[in-house]
């Protein structure tokens, strides 16, 4: 009786455990498919689980910040637009479960620039207003957050660069940005953004190299 | 022991039953697979994409009945509703979705500006820093295919059609004087700055059923929902200064804006053909307002106020001493508009424009004074129905009151004017039968009050997808319009004027190339005639004339050929002639030359951090009557050409230098000729060219903006 007991403990404890990891199991997996370089399998996968976790901001992120990312490849206008609108769409969804967040926010500015990297002439001069403003925005909310110091240092640097200025200013910021990134204590909400470390690393070491 | 295993069994086994295996493939119309498709159960986490054959396969421990979803880009969504033991070996077939990027469009006649558009033929930029331009979009617009070259005069002259057959809308209401005033053979421009607008519109015939009272074409302008920042801009200009701040909140927006021009000091510099007694000066400022509320309707209130004066003599054969002509305008516009999302694709425009124009003028030694107020109020309703269908209707109100009054030692002195009325109604349903075929078929009823008459105009277009990159579109339309006040205020038994368009179109675009052709055919009907030099109270007036215009239009931009390089060449044939105003037989018109050429490129130099523009604008002879042998508008007068040339340097992020030069190789251009009334000893009547106040023309700027993120410039407005 004692090892039945035990069993079904385990069993109903295995379950709870699965029905609490199913959401998680399933980020998991979508962030192995990203891994594995399936970043359209990835935001598909980020998209139905968004579509279940209606209150959860996270998912939406990831699948928006996914097809941001897989949208700077489009050759295509059509198909630009149509990825960076499903996007907004996403980003819109995850800023009403959680309004005012600046890693939503800076995701926001990297899809602008999407558009910007396509075609500067015909995009440059509505968007580039508009990131300046996110990006002001989201440094305001969250002045030590690294990933909104390095996106908008980075940001800085196109334009230092398209104006022929010194990018040194924005170095610092990278600099700094590492600080923080350093410093930086895990999230406690599982699967809470944690990119851009390595991304600033390279950065820092082209500024200096 | 036995029962642990029993147990273990049943639980075991009823996961086992639980995990339906769902599988199937995704095609598209026409059975191509669709990989990529992302294939899910609602409301669970489970789900697959599609691989490279368009299959997918996955468990689901959900049971019962459920529906299972299917999403592509560019395609419409698919659900299905079942039991889940029911989703095996599924064969879905998606519909595309005709309201994307690629699928065909109703674009007959119109040319699109702004990043909202699909196909761009002109960018927010391009509308500013065009050489030809000098800063002003109606310039810019004059660099596409079928516009004539019209250099003395400067407003839009479309397909055979006179300036006052183009109508000007902001936000879906009427301009009422959207040309700043000036004096004869010095070109006007636009009253309106560029920057205020996200996205132009430029119709050159075959135009939408809610747009009526113009016979030739549409200009429609659409200001931008929301500024980026909060800036103050600061412009210096050989011609000028201007100031503007803007000011942003969380839902709404203000912008102010203040500028004053005077060509003194340019006509003190530069030699020009006319003696200014008080060179032109102005004197303007406008307010923008927007609100947003939370679910996106939108409020937009612009109210602009400007004053101009000039004062100068202009060489006459007639008038030894040349003519005098002096005018003080004041102009006074207010424009609202709002837009509101009614729910279940109800969408709802509505807005009004008020305008107040008053001109205080000397024309030799008459004087006259004019009061135009006019109104316009709009009420538009749109639904989509679903992907392949919407419609559209709505009514207008148009509103005109004109007072002029005369006084003059000649004739003596005179009152006169006249109020005119139109409600208008209009509606439209676009059909998009498939990605690509659609159609477009409206009409829209005009009441004149002052006729106590009412006129149905249809409209028709139909477009049809060809190939990847191309698509052939036709139109067909009815168009009347109100006589010009210089007719309506002598006499208003006049009846408004009509035009039919028949238009039919090819298009080529391919990433960052266009190409467009269009052939037209325009007849004209009731158009205005009278039976004296110039239209006064005793000319006697009918609605008699009539005419046509027939050609071909072509337009060619490449963004992508060659690096930092981006051209585009217009052409238009124009064959065009006209029995109206006093002309004696059919005659092509003096405003219009057969063929028209521009060349535009701008070429962007990264080291010097600047953008060099060129354009060529070739326009050939225009017509005139010479007395001196038989016959009516029996002469024409040489080419036009101008070759311009701009540089825009960016000092830093904020602060930017410009400069342009009109006509660089300094080509005397002729508009036409003035005879003298009289002959001279020899029975020959002498003549003088109509020239431009002067042949070329110089502008430098310095343009500096001063936000928060010190990055923007005022590049938008050059």
């Amino acid at each position: 009786m004692k090892i039945l007991s035990i069993f079904i403990i385990t069993m109903i404890l295995g379950f709870n455990i699965n029905a609490q990891t199913s959401y998680e199991k399933r980020m998991e997996e979508a962030f192995n498919l990203w891994e594995e370089d399936k970043t359209i399998e990835a935001s598909s996968l980020f998209e139905r689980i968004a579509k279940a976790e209606k209150d959860n901001w996270l998912p939406p992120f990831y699948a928006a910040y996914t097809l941001v990312i897989s949208s700077f490849e489009v050759k295509d206008e059509a198909t630009l637009k149509l990825k960076i609108e499903k996007a907004t769409e996403l980003l819109n969804q995850a800023s009403s479960s959680s309004p005012n967040n600046p890693e939503i926010m800076i995701v926001k500015a990297l899809a602008n620039t999407a558009y910007i990297n396509f075609d500067g002439q015909k995009y440059g001069m509505t968007f580039s207003g508009k990131n300046e403003y996110i990006y002001q925005t989201a440094l305001k909310i969250a002045p030590n957050n690294p990933r909104v110091i390095l996106s908008k240092a980075e940001w800085d640097m196109g334009s230092a660069q398209f104006f022929g200025s010194s990018i040194e200013p924005y170095c610092k910021d990278i600099k700094r940005a590492l600080g923080f990134f350093q410093n930086e204590e895990k999230s406690e909400v599982k699967f809470y953004p944690d990119w851009g470390e390595k991304k600033a690393q390279k950065i820092l070491d082209d500024c200096e190299g | 022991m036995r029962v642990l295993l029993v147990l273990s069994l049943l639980l075991f086994g009823t996961q086992i039953i639980a995990q339906h295996q769902i599988s199937g493939a995704i095609k598209g119309q026409r059975g191509l697979p669709i990989t990529g498709a992302n294939v899910y159960i609602v409301g669970s986490y489970d789900g697959a994409t599609t691989n490279l054959e368009g299959k997918f396969s996955f468990s689901t421990s959900e049971t019962g009945i459920k529906t299972l979803y299917v999403s592509f880009l560019s395609f419409e969504d698919y659900s299905l509703t079942a039991d889940l033991s029911e989703f095996k070996n599924l064969e879905i077939k998606l519909k595309e979705d005709v309201n994307m990027l690629d699928a065909v469009m109703l674009s007959t006649g119109t040319f699109e500006a702004g990043e909202n558009s699909r196909v761009t033929a002109l960018k927010p930029l391009d509308v500013v820093t065009t050489a030809s331009a000098l800063g002003d979009f109606l310039g810019a617009l004059q660099t596409l295919p079928g516009t004539s070259t019209v250099g003395e005069d400067g407003r839009l002259f479309i397909r055979g059609g006179g300036a006052d057959e183009t109508q000007i809308f902001i936000d879906g209401m009427r301009v009422f004087a959207p040309y700043t005033p000036t004096a004869n053979n010095i070109p006007t421009r636009g009253r309106f700055s560029p920057f205020l607008f996200k996205g132009i519109s430029f119709s050159t015939g075959g135009y939408s059923a809610e747009y009526g009272q113009a016979l030739s074409g549409v200009l429609k302008l659409n200001t931008i929902d929301e500024p980026d920042q909060e800036k103050t801009e600061v412009s210096l200009m050989t011609v000028g200064l201007g100031v503007g701040n803007t000011q942003k909140w969380d839902k709404s927006s203000l912008s102010i804006n203040a500028n004053y021009t005077n060509l003194a000091p340019y006509t003190e510099a530069l030699p020009n053909r006319n003696e200014w007694i008080s060179p032109l000066q102005s004197m303007s400022g406008e307010m923008i307002y927007r609100y947003k509320t939370n679910n996106s309707d939108i409020l937009k209130l612009y109210g602009g106020y400007s004053y101009t004066d000039l004062d100068l003599i202009q060489q006459n054969i007639n008038f030894e001493e040349g003519f005098r002509f002096a005018n003080e305008n004041r102009n006074l516009y207010i424009n609202g508009s709002y837009k509101s999302f009614l729910g279940n694709s109800w969408i709802l425009n509505t807005g009004f424009s008020l305008s107040n124009d008053n001109n205080k003028s000397q024309v030799g030694e008459d004087l006259i004074d004019n009061n135009d107020n006019s109104a316009h109020l709009k009420i538009k309703l749109r639904k989509r129905i679903n992907n392949n269908f919407e419609f559209n209707f709505g009514s207008e109100y148009f509103i005109t009151d004109f007072d002029e009054s005369i006084e003059s030692n000649l004739i003596g002195d005179f009152d006169y004017g006249f109020q005119s009325n139109i409600s208008a109604g209009f509606g439209e349903v676009d059909i998009f039968f498939s990605k690509k075929l659609a159609m477009n078929l409206g009409g829209r009823v005009d009441h004149y009050e002052l006729w106590n008459q009412t006129l149905f105009s249809p409209r028709a277009s139909i477009a049809y997808k060809s190939g990847e990159f191309s698509q052939f579109s036709f139109a067909y339309g009815k168009f009347f319009q109100n006589p010009s006040a210089d007719f309506l205020k002598f006499n208003d038994t006049i009846t408004a004027e009509n035009a039919s368009h028949f238009i039919a179109n090819f298009q080529y675009v391919k990433s960052k190339k266009i190409f467009r052709v269009e052939a037209y055919h325009k007849t004209y009907d009731d158009l205005v005639k009278f039976d004296t030099e110039f239209p006064t109270f005793t000319s006697s007036y009918n609605s008699t004339g009539s005419g046509y215009a027939s050609g071909v239009d072509l337009f060619w931009r490449d963004n992508e050929s060659f690096k930092n390089l981006e051209y585009w060449a217009s052409y238009s044939y124009l064959d065009t002639e006209r029995d109206y105003r006093n002309f004696l037989e059919k005659a092509r018109p003096a405003f219009a030359s057969e063929h028209n050429l521009s060349l535009v490129a701008k070429y962007w130099i990264e080291d010097w951090k600047s953008q060099l523009g060129f354009s060529h604008v070739f326009a050939s002879g225009r017509n005139y009557t010479d007395p001196n042998s038989n016959g009516f508008l029996n002469r024409e007068t040489k080419n036009f050409n101008s070759l311009s040339l701009n540089w825009a340097y960016l000092i830093d992020k904020q602060k930017i230098l410009y400069f342009s030069v009109s006509n660089v190789l300094g080509t005397r251009n002729i508009f036409g000729y003035n005879y003298a009334n009289e002959m001279d000893m020899s029975g020959v009547f002498q003549r003088e060219a109509i020239l431009p106040n002067t042949d070329q023309f110089f502008f430098v700027g310095f343009f500096w903006t001063l936000s928060d993120d010190k990055k923007s410039n005022q590049l938008n407005n050059l």
